[in-house]
């Protein structure tokens, strides 16, 4: 059914539940397995970052032992000690020395080396000879790590700038100390110490200026892409100064991406500034293609298991549903009027037993249901024979007392016979149409005329209605009943029947006009319900009891005096046939009010005409 | 007798002891001078400018060759292979009167037409022709300082023979010749002014100063060349040194002109802010002297007018003057460790005064650091070399020493030249080595000098 809802059959359903559970359950061991590995990995990795910083933290302080022990000797050698007793006389001066640290330096294979006097002033540098006469930076930090282990600082150099690992001793001869501080660049060299698993790198940032600088990143392996997820690590371990985890992608492939791990390192001093980012780097390439492994395997084992799921379910649920299906389409048969349907469901579970309870009911309502029609069927010649021997009883009887007056008068009175007999003669006449009459209507019910579609205007059939019975509303002799219009302009035009319609109105309204003896209001009423147009017909008689509602409708069923049960059996004939329904609501001494609904059949009303054009007046 | 005896023996002592004296003071023939150079000669030819000049390559063609005329620490021109000398045409043009019988180390006589072929070579602009007695230097406009000129060793006199080394008409011929690394000069029996006492002269180029000192320690070198930051430290060790007048300007120089006014004025303020008494007691260990002027004072008499000390405050008002202070590279000599060192320090002192100095190994940058030695002993002549080092076009015309100091004061004023050292040159010598002196502009004299017993 194009452009219906999609009908979803119990096997579909089946189906798909099956192959949710194999895909849930999949997924669900595979998510399990990934999330287990992930943190056995990231446990490894950490294990790993330990002990490489580990090794890194060994390695500095080693290393910072050398250079302590080579400070020493400097600090205990001949030239330092003749330069301090040299510098100890007053008028001494100091220019003759600008060199000597670049000499011990080398002596002593450091790479910095600065000799200093007491009062902060370089005398000798090693690695910035111009600098001598100026002061040492961080002067009173440096004097109280002397004698100490040896700690991190970033070297200021002519044409750069370079972290290195120093130390600090003191030469005193007499009241002036001589502060001998050296150290040696943590470069490549530095990094190459340290042995690392196939699979890690080690990295160090030099932190230096306000941004990040690529110059400032030392690679033992030579490597000058710096990926910007690395940078954007150590910008974040610049701003918040604490250790920082972080993934690196070097390419599309995941395969690339590494682990790093930022560690700060600081200086000395009260703030013990970030001199210094030590970066640990692991591959994630054995952890991805582990995932990948896990990934396609659960792909691998869902989509066959979902497959598999597929065919066996296919045919479980065949053998589950058919029996259900087949339950279905009797039931359906059933609903559709085919009392004869049965169901056969070999076996002896609840299906069968299903079935054969189905069977049974369908067998128990059709016999239920014969012996309600032929119990209606006599009902109804019942009330027929009732309703017409009412009907006849009725003009019979004033002709047998005519008939009777008749014989009596020519035998007692034979000089009034002739008298009697012309009134007589006129009542027999009356009383013979009346049967006629009678007949008449049973047989117009009997001959109910198939509707004639046209485009009807409802609100245009109400006032015909109206203005029809008008004179009869406002009739002498009676008391006048006020007729009101409550008609929806926005009422739309449906395919009908003029002709029937305007007759049910009728006959509704003579209805409502029998119900209001005393005079009150009748209204008609029009309206749009959804796709149906509402037809009311209201009046504020003596209403009905609830078992008059009920049976009011059928068939030669009257309340009145005088009716004969069909009025309203046409109307709901009429309405029917329309394709509508129709209802009463009605309460006791307040009135009754007739509700009409009427399909609106677009198509129907399109196929036949403009809806646009006023409807075809049968009046 | 006996006192006799003691007597005659007392007499005779005495004399044996003045002969012995004076035999060692009397100069010797023969021996061979070992010398070292930092400098590697890669041309023996005085007029190929291809070549950076230096002391050691002047002092080597001049023992090779020799120039029309000479001049002396005064500034005086002395006759040389010309015995004569007259402006014409309002000094216009010049004629010089060659010294006769002279020959050239290959035998050939010294002709005008020889001589003035070889000026032609150095100075392709000259007009110069032979006549009779001597040649002819015509110039375009008047050129008082042409004879001065002709002294420079770029316009020695030489005989050029196509795929052979020149031949000069020096004291010592060319023995052997190995570019960059090692001469060998020959005494030349028939110089026209006698034969030098010494047999030959072996020269090792391209030698550092350290390693210089080293042969002279080792007693394989004679004369070796001493850096002038390391003279006082040479002489503490109880070396025998002899050093020049300032013959070296140490220097920067801007690669373009200032521009604007505010250039300037950061131009002076980097000149003020150089701390040059510290650099010097301490870099330079006290060799040369500060430099307010572009030339030294035993040159040009009022160079003490300038001032040298360092104002840091001016300068930062200079500085202060312009809102855009420039990031400046200051290249250096690469190969000079003292080049190197002088550029950090100026930077630093730059620095102090608020501007950027950023020193870079290499010829290139904002300014450079240069050590210009002096291409004369005439201060017009000197000034005119310091002038197109500078990139600034400046007359040689001699005139008084306001004059002098006018032209002096506008090249500085242009503000292309920094004076930072005037530095002497500094060579040591072997006890043995005799006779030989060294000139106020660094010129050696080896043709008197004579090797004593060691």
């Amino acid at each position: 059914m194009a452009g219906g809802p999609i009908t979803v059959t119990f096997r579909r359903k089946l189906l798909a539940v099956f192959a949710l559970t194999v895909f849930v359950t999949v997924a669900g061991v595979g998510g399990l397995v990934l999330i287990l590995t992930r943190q056995a990995f990231e446990k490894n990795e950490d294990q790993r970052t330990s002990a490489l910083f580990t090794q890194f933290q060994g390695e500095f302080t080693r290393q910072g032992e050398e250079v302590a022990r080579r400070v020493d000797a400097i600090a205990g050698s001949e030239p330092i000690g003749r330069m301090a007793t040299a510098l100890s006389a007053t008028a001494a001066d100091s220019a003759a020395y600008f060199d000597l640290a670049k000499s011990l330096a080398d002596t002593h294979r450091l790479d910095f080396l600065e000799l200093v006097d007491s009062r902060g002033i370089i005398i000798s540098s090693a690695q910035s000879p111009a600098k001598f006469g100026y002061p040492e930076n961080d002067f009173e930090n440096l004097t109280a790590t002397a004698e100490r282990t040896p700690f991190l600082m970033q070297q200021e150099l002519p044409d750069s700038t370079a972290l290195a690992m120093m130390a600090v001793r003191t030469s005193r001869v007499g009241d002036h100390p001589i502060y001998v501080i050296g150290g040696r660049r943590l470069d490549k060299s530095f990094l190459a110490a340290i042995e690392l698993p196939a699979d890690m790198q080690v990295l160090l940032y030099m932190n230096r200026g306000d941004h990040f600088s690529s110059e400032f990143l030392i690679d033992p392996s030579g490597s000058t892409a710096v990926p910007s997820t690395l940078v954007t690590l150590i910008d974040s371990v610049r701003q918040y100064n604490q250790e920082t985890t972080g993934i690196v992608h070097r390419s599309a492939d995941q395969g690339d991406d590494e682990l790093f791990h930022a560690i700060p390192l600081r200086g000395v001093g009260k703030d013990h500034p970030l001199l210094g980012i030590l970066l640990i780097g692991s591959s994630r390439r054995s952890y991805v293609e582990l995932k990948r492994h896990i990934r396609d395997s659960a792909l691998l084992v869902g989509g066959g298991g979902i497959v598999l799921a597929i065919l066996l379910s296919s045919w479980a649920a065949a053998r589950v549903t058919r029996p259900v299906e087949l339950l279905a389409r009797a039931a359906h048969d059933v609903a559709a009027g085919d009392w004869d349907a049965r169901v056969d469901v070999p076996g002896n579970d609840e299906i069968s037993q299903l079935a054969e309870s189905f069977n049974r009911m369908t067998s128990e309502l059709l016999a239920q249901k014969e012996r309600t029609v032929q119990a209606e069927r006599v009902a109804a010649w019942r009330e027929l024979a009732r309703r017409l021997a009412h009907e006849l009883k009725n003009p019979l009887f004033p002709l047998q007392l005519t008939v009777e007056n008749l014989l009596r008068a020519r035998t007692q009175s034979p000089e009034l016979f002739q008298e009697m007999f012309q009134e007589s003669a006129g009542t027999l006449l009356a009383e013979i149409s009346n049967l006629k009459k009678i007949i008449s209507r049973f047989s117009d019910f009997s001959k109910m005329p198939q509707p004639q579609l046209q485009v009807v205007n409802l609100n245009e059939t109400l006032r015909g209605v109206a203005q029809l019975f008008q004179a009869q509303f406002e009739a002498p002799g009676r008391l006048p009943i006020e007729c009101k219009l409550e008609l929806d302009s926005h009422l739309r035009s449906i395919a009908a029947d003029p002709e029937l319609l305007h007759r049910a109105f009728s006959n509704l309204v003579l209805n409502a006009m029998d119900a209001l003896p005393n005079g009150g209001t009748l209204v008609l009423r029009s309206r749009q319900e959804d796709a149906n147009e509402i037809i009311e017909v209201s009046d504020t008689g003596s209403g009905l009891t609830p078992e008059e509602c009920e049976r009011i409708f059928t068939p030669y069923y009257t309340s009145k005096q005088h009716g004969t049960g069909l009025g309203l059996a046409i109307v709901q004939s009429v309405v029917s046939d329309h394709g509508g329904r129709i209802s009463v609501k009605s309460e006791t001494g307040r009135g009754t009010t007739f509700r009409i609904e009427l399909p609106a059949d677009r198509q129907s009303v399109e196929h036949l005409g403009n809806p646009d054009t006023p409807a075809k007046s049968i009046l | 007798m006996k006192l006799f005896d003691w007597r005659w023996l007392a007499v005779s002592s005495v004399l044996a002891v003045t002969l012995m004296a004076r035999a060692e003071a009397r100069p010797q023939y023969g021996g061979t001078l070992h010398v070292t150079t930092r400098a590697a000669l890669t041309s023996l030819d005085p007029a190929d400018s291809s070549q950076s000049a230096s002391f050691a390559q002047e002092n080597i063609l001049r023992l090779i060759f020799e120039t029309l005329v000479s001049i002396d620490d005064a500034g005086r021109i002395h006759p040389g292979l010309a015995i004569g000398w007259k402006p014409a045409a309002n000094e216009r043009r010049w004629h010089f009167q060659l010294r006769r019988g002279v020959k050239f180390q290959d035998g050939t006589l010294l002709t005008p037409e020889i001589a003035a072929a070889s000026l032609r070579a150095a100075n392709p602009a000259w007009t110069v022709s032979a006549d009779s007695d001597g040649l002819v230097v015509e110039r375009d406009v008047a050129d008082p300082e042409l004879p001065a000129e002709l002294a420079l060793p770029r316009n020695a006199i030489a005989r050029r023979n196509s795929g052979a080394a020149p031949i000069g008409t020096g004291p010592f011929r060319i023995g052997e010749w190995q570019a960059g690394k090692k001469l060998v000069l020959a005494a030349e029996e028939d110089y026209w002014s006698g034969r030098p006492y010494l047999d030959s002269i072996e020269i090792e180029m391209g030698r550092s100063f350290r390693d210089q000192m080293t042969e002279l320690e080792l007693a394989r070198a004679d004369l070796v060349e001493v850096a002038p930051e390391q003279a006082h430290r040479a002489s503490l060790d109880g070396r025998k040194l002899v050093i020049s007048e300032p013959v070296e300007l140490v220097g920067l120089v801007f690669a373009q002109d200032a521009k604007t006014p505010e250039e300037k004025s950061l131009r002076e303020a980097l000149a003020l802010s150089i701390d040059r008494a510290s650099i010097r007691n301490v870099l330079l260990q006290g060799a040369g002297q500060p430099a307010g002027a572009l030339l030294p004072n035993w040159m040009s008499g009022y160079e003490f007018v300038f001032p040298t000390d360092s104002d840091l405050a001016r300068a930062r008002r200079d500085r202060d003057q312009s809102r855009n202070v420039p990031a400046w590279k200051l290249g250096y000599d690469a190969n000079d460790s003292l080049a190197k060192f002088l550029s950090e320090r100026i930077a630093l002192n730059a620095r102090d005064a608020g501007l950027q100095l950023q020193p870079a190994a290499g010829a290139t940058g904002d300014l450079r650091l240069v050590r210009a030695s002096y291409t004369s002993p005439d201060p017009w002549l000197a000034l005119a070399g310091l002038a197109t080092l500078g990139g600034v076009a400046t007359t040689k015309s001699a005139g008084s020493v306001e004059d002098l100091y006018a032209s002096e004061q506008a090249l500085l004023n242009t503000r292309r030249i920094i004076p930072l050292f005037h530095l002497p040159v500094v060579y040591a010598a072997a006890p043995t080595l005799k006779g030989w002196t060294l000139r106020a502009d660094g010129s050696w004299n080896l043709a008197d000098a004579w090797l004593g017993a060691r």
